[in-house]
């Protein structure tokens, strides 16, 4: 939690630096730092809406006992979607598919690039599970006709039958598709679509104040020389190169 | 081959489900529904096999015997049985009208719209009202089926239907009260109906929508849209303690996250703005709202689009909304935009568009383009696949055209000859009509210039489609066609004109002078004028084959309403009265010669006339019937005089319109150089005894220099006691130079002495 309240601090510090390229030693700066105050209840309300957004209803139940935070969505509807994500995530995307019918029909029928990619997904599982004729049919009636309405899906499809040449898929240009990174991406499409329906933000606030930060370093540096944030993940204080 | 193979699989399993559907047992039904919606949600390709298969009659089958099964239902586990499948088959049928116009026509045919209507929102559904999912699913297709141009018109005049509409709009679901918004988008579109629902209050809950979720927000704004479009009544009455807060909602709105939002805000606003000019005015809110769509243009996908065409009914027409988006690189933006290549039609088309707007009035804005090179983009335009970029292109390329830099080709050599007008010609036999239209557009503007753009187009035969255009059905492109022949003709060379008269012939001019259409004939008329202008010789066309022309040109004076059409033809006749002793006389027998039931020439109605364009150009003809130099004027002014128009055009001295107020001066110069001074006798019986009316004798002596003193005699009761009149012109003056003969006549009715 303390590196939290750095990388908050820092990015407050950043925006109110003034315009001379001047050198700032770690002590001015972390005084600079412990000026600027962050509520804790705007900090518990991040984290929140991040567990809430990612899915991870349990630990947000368990967040929102022991804080008091109340989440900004219904943690009854975040366990239909969560059952939608793990479906894709373990492969099973038919049974995805069915699921989001159920929770919303006009989802996939208002949504051809999620569509194709749940269908692509499929296609993928098949050849997986080595289940060629299976996957050359499915992709001739399913995936062929999604490939003629539009020239990104043929490209796509293309590049997911290719799969289906190589004897050893591992190694081969397209095997990136075969990884479980493919699924995760596919799981988070469907999950962000899900939560636009239900006309919340896809995107978890944190992300993005991240990003600002590593903007705002970057416009800093080039007008002054001062401890930076260049790991994330530990956000320690590097002092200034001189 | 596969294909067949993989059809068949489909028919198979398609047959199977279908078969399963017809099963009597419910659990096999409810298990076939599902299946059968899992197939075809997403899969245009399996609605369309389903649909031949006879799916939708099925399922709305089922849906009809599962709705009355309701009352029957005497159990839990029935009841649910009974609302999944009534879910799910209303699951069905919205997705085979989702955005599936084969679908939403079988739908429709099964009726299957009232069914769902009925079973799943109506009240007296009590048992089924309770399970929120049949009411959802319920709304969710029958939004589904609204959001089709070919739904059903709803009825807002039924009492009972604006009741149900207003139940629906209230309702906490927000897939129901989407749906009572989707309605409104839908079937609102005369200003009748507009008012109606002002009037039943709906503004008010589609205000608390905004405030709801991302659904309700943008169905509301679609409906708040429709409802004020084009209809300043209802704005104005729009006033009120609610209006700010609306409005201040609204425009909050536009900084919404969501792009589609934001555009449905901006739209709702710029139609509020347009039909109202009290709203929305001030500087802030117009740059925020143009540079709120030029953002929206960078959305990749539908929004995107459609920004383009918000920001052309934005500005379109309005010269300081195009100046405002002018400052903020407005042409700049969308040049980035169109240069970006392969884009959607529906975004290439909008684009164009915008630009067609911004430079309509705009010297600033078209001479950007040009210095960008954009015509090069527009002229690959023309040969687009889809015919409405076509049309977008040509009416972008007028636009542009009606720089002065464009005209004196001032930018790129042979570049903007050849290049442009060979794709425009080829247009001019375009398969859409619409294209033909805008084509001609540009037609007319790039063929105003004296260079070597004029002399490409008729080598490229333009000037035979253009005559065989000008022969159309369809009155627009007659109207269109003859517009670019008036501007190929003006100020054309001896050589040109020919070679276009040649082509059109006497008998086609004279045809479409009196074609049935207003429009077209002020175009014939504008033309021949155009023809006639210039020297002596150009006269002569229009006594071709017997005058035929020129006998039209007076016919049409004398039976004219309209003075876009009465100009052009005193036009006519005033550049003919320039030519020789016998043009000039054929003009005088027009204008002499009265119509049915009317006392005077036509051209004193003109003379009277508020027009001022039309009071100028009959003041020309006279002008130039009465020209000095000419030895036959004065017999010419005497015959003028005679019918009344001298006098009336001495009374327009004081003219208010400077134009009218020169030729006059004018005028009456040349009248003066005539040394005829008339002496006008007036006299008015005021009492039926020939004693009295003797006494009432006056004498006026007029001066020809234009004064005309009016009396009337006061114990007369009419304004008009000018009764009879004598009338000699003597010889007058020593000053003047000539001496005139003096005519002498006396006009006297019997019974007045």
């Amino acid at each position: 939690m303390s590196l939290f309240w750095i990388v908050i601090r820092q990015l407050a510090e950043i925006e109110a630096m003034a315009m001379s390229k001047k050198v700032i030693t770690r002590e001015e700066w972390e005084k600079k730092l412990n000026d600027v105050k962050i509520r804790k209840e705007d900090m518990n309300k991040l984290v929140m809406n991040f567990l809430v957004t990612e899915g991870y209803v349990d630990a947000a139940e368990k967040f929102r006992m022991e804080s008091g935070t109340e989440p900004d969505i219904d943690l009854a509807t975040i366990t239909d979607r969560m059952a939608v994500k793990k479906a894709v995530q373990c492969g099973n995307v038919e049974d995805a598919i069915e699921k989001v019918n159920d929770l919303n029909p006009e989802i996939l029928d208002t949504n051809p690039q999620l569509f194709f990619h749940l269908q692509q997904q499929r296609l993928i599982e098949l050849i997986r599970n080595g289940k060629v004729e299976e996957a050359l049919e499915f992709a001739q009636e399913e995936l062929a006709p999604r490939g003629e309405e539009n020239q990104s899906f043929l490209e796509e499809l293309e590049r997911t039958v290719a799969l289906l040449a190589f004897e050893d898929v591992s190694n081969c240009p397209v095997g990136d598709l075969l990884d479980i990174s493919q699924r995760l991406k596919t799981a988070s499409e469907v999950n962000a679509a899900i939560l636009t329906s239900q006309s919340h933000e896809k995107d978890p606030k944190l992300p993005s104040l991240l990003k600002m930060l590593l903007w705002a370093q970057n416009q800093l540096d080039e007008k002054a020389a001062y401890p930076r944030i260049n790991d994330l993940a530990t956000a320690t204080l590097e002092d200034p190169a001189i | 081959m596969p294909t067949t193979t993989a059809s068949a699989v489909c028919t198979t399993v398609g047959n199977n489900i279908l078969l399963r559907l017809t099963s009597g047992e419910r659990d096999v039904k409810l298990k076939a529904l599902r299946e059968l919606k899992n197939q075809i949600i997403g899969n245009r390709t399996k609605k369309l096999s389903f649909l031949k298969l006879g799916a939708v009659p099925a399922v709305a089958g089922i849906l009809s015997d599962a709705v009355s099964a309701v009352d029957v239902a005497d159990n839990d586990e029935n009841d649910r049985i009974v609302k999944d499948i009534i879910v799910q088959s209303a699951a069905v049928l919205g997705s085979f009208a989702c955005g599936f116009e084969a679908g939403v026509r079988a739908v429709l045919d099964a009726g299957a719209d009232i069914l769902i209507q009925r079973g799943c929102l109506v009240e007296e559904m009590p048992l089924l009202k309770s399970y929120m999912e049949v009411v959802d699913a319920g709304a969710r297709s029958l939004k589904m089926i609204y959001q089709s141009k070919m739904a059903p018109k709803y009825d807002f005049l039924q009492e009972e239907n604006m009741e149900f509409l207003l139940s629906l709009l209230n309702n906490e679901s927000e897939n129901v009260s989407g749906l009572g918004a989707s309605i409104i988008s839908h079937s609102c579109k005369t200003s009748l109906e507009q008012k109606l629902l002002f009037d039943a209050g709906v503004l008010k809950r589609l205000t608390s929508l905004l405030g709801g979720s991302l659904i309700q927000r943008d169905a509301s704004l679609e409906s708040i849209a429709t409802i004020f479009k084009n209809n300043p009544e209802v704005v104005s009455q729009f006033v009120g303690p609610d209006t700010g807060r609306t409005l201040s909602c609204i425009i909050e709105i536009v900084k919404d996250r969501f792009a589609r939002t934001r555009l449905l805000a901006s739209l709702c606003l710029i139609v509020i703005r347009n039909a109202s000019p009290c709203y929305l005015q001030d500087v802030g809110i117009k740059t925020k709202l143009i540079n709120n769509l030029l953002e929206l243009l960078d959305d990749p996908g539908r929004v995107g689009d459609e920004a383009s065409f918000a920001f052309s009914s934005l500005i379109a027409e309005k010269e300081d909304m195009q100046k405002l988006a002018f400052e903020v690189n407005g042409v700049d933006k969308l040049y980035n935009h169109l240069q970006k290549g392969s884009l959607h039609p529906r975004r290439f088309e909008g684009i164009l568009l915008a630009l067609a707007d911004m430079c309509s009035k705009l010297e600033c804005c078209r001479s950007r383009c040009l210095s960008l090179q954009v015509l090069k983009l527009v002229v690959d335009a023309l040969a687009h696949d889809s015919s409405d970029v076509r049309s977008a292109a040509c009416m972008c390329l007028r636009s542009v055209s009606r720089s002065i830099k464009f005209i004196q080709n001032l930018s790129a050599g042979s570049f903007m000859n050849e290049t442009i007008v060979i794709p425009l010609v080829r247009l001019l036999d375009d398969t859409s009509t619409a294209v033909q239209v805008a084509a001609l557009g540009a037609i007319s503007n790039i063929v105003v210039d004296f260079t070597t753009r004029r002399s490409t187009f008729i080598r490229l035969g333009g000037v035979k489609l253009l005559v065989q255009l000008s022969k159309s059905m369809d009155s627009t492109i007659r109207l269109n066609a003859l517009r670019a022949l008036r501007n190929l003709i003006f100020l054309a060379e001896d050589k040109c004109k020919e070679e276009i008269f040649m082509e059109l012939t006497a008998s086609l001019l004279a045809s479409l002078i009196c074609d049935p259409e207003p429009s077209v004939q002020e175009q014939a008329l504008a033309l021949v004028r155009n023809l006639v202008d210039g020297r002596i010789n150009s006269v002569e066309y229009i006594f071709a084959e017997d005058g035929i022309i020129l006998d039209a040109v007076g016919r049409q004076l004398r039976i004219a309403s309209k003075a876009e059409i009465e100009i052009q033809g005193m036009y006519v006749l005033g550049n003919v009265a320039t030519g020789k002793e016998s043009h000039k006389e054929a003009v005088m027998d027009q204008l002499l010669l009265r119509a049915e039931n009317k006392a005077q020439s036509c051209i004193i109605k003109f003379l009277q006339s508020n027009d001022s364009r039309l009071r100028t150009a009959a003041v020309w003809a006279v002008l130039n019937l009465t020209c000095s130099s000419s030895p036959g004027s004065s017999g010419r002014l005497v015959k003028l005089h005679d019918a009344g128009i001298v006098s009336h055009v001495k009374n327009m001295v004081n003219d208010p319109c400077l134009d009218v107020k020169l030729r006059v001066k004018t005028a009456l110069e040349q009248f003066n150089s005539f040394d005829d001074s008339l002496i006008l006798c007036i006299f008015s019986p005021a009492a039926s005894n020939n004693k009295a009316s003797t006494s009432c004798l006056q004498f006026l002596t007029v001066r020809a220099v234009g004064e005309l003193s009016h009396v009337v005699d006061p114990s007369s009761k009419e304004e008009e006691s000018i009764a009879n009149y004598f009338r000699f012109s003597m010889k007058k003056n020593k000053k003047k130079k000539s001496t005139r003969t003096v005519k002498f006549c006396f006009d006297v009715p019997a019974d007045s002495l």
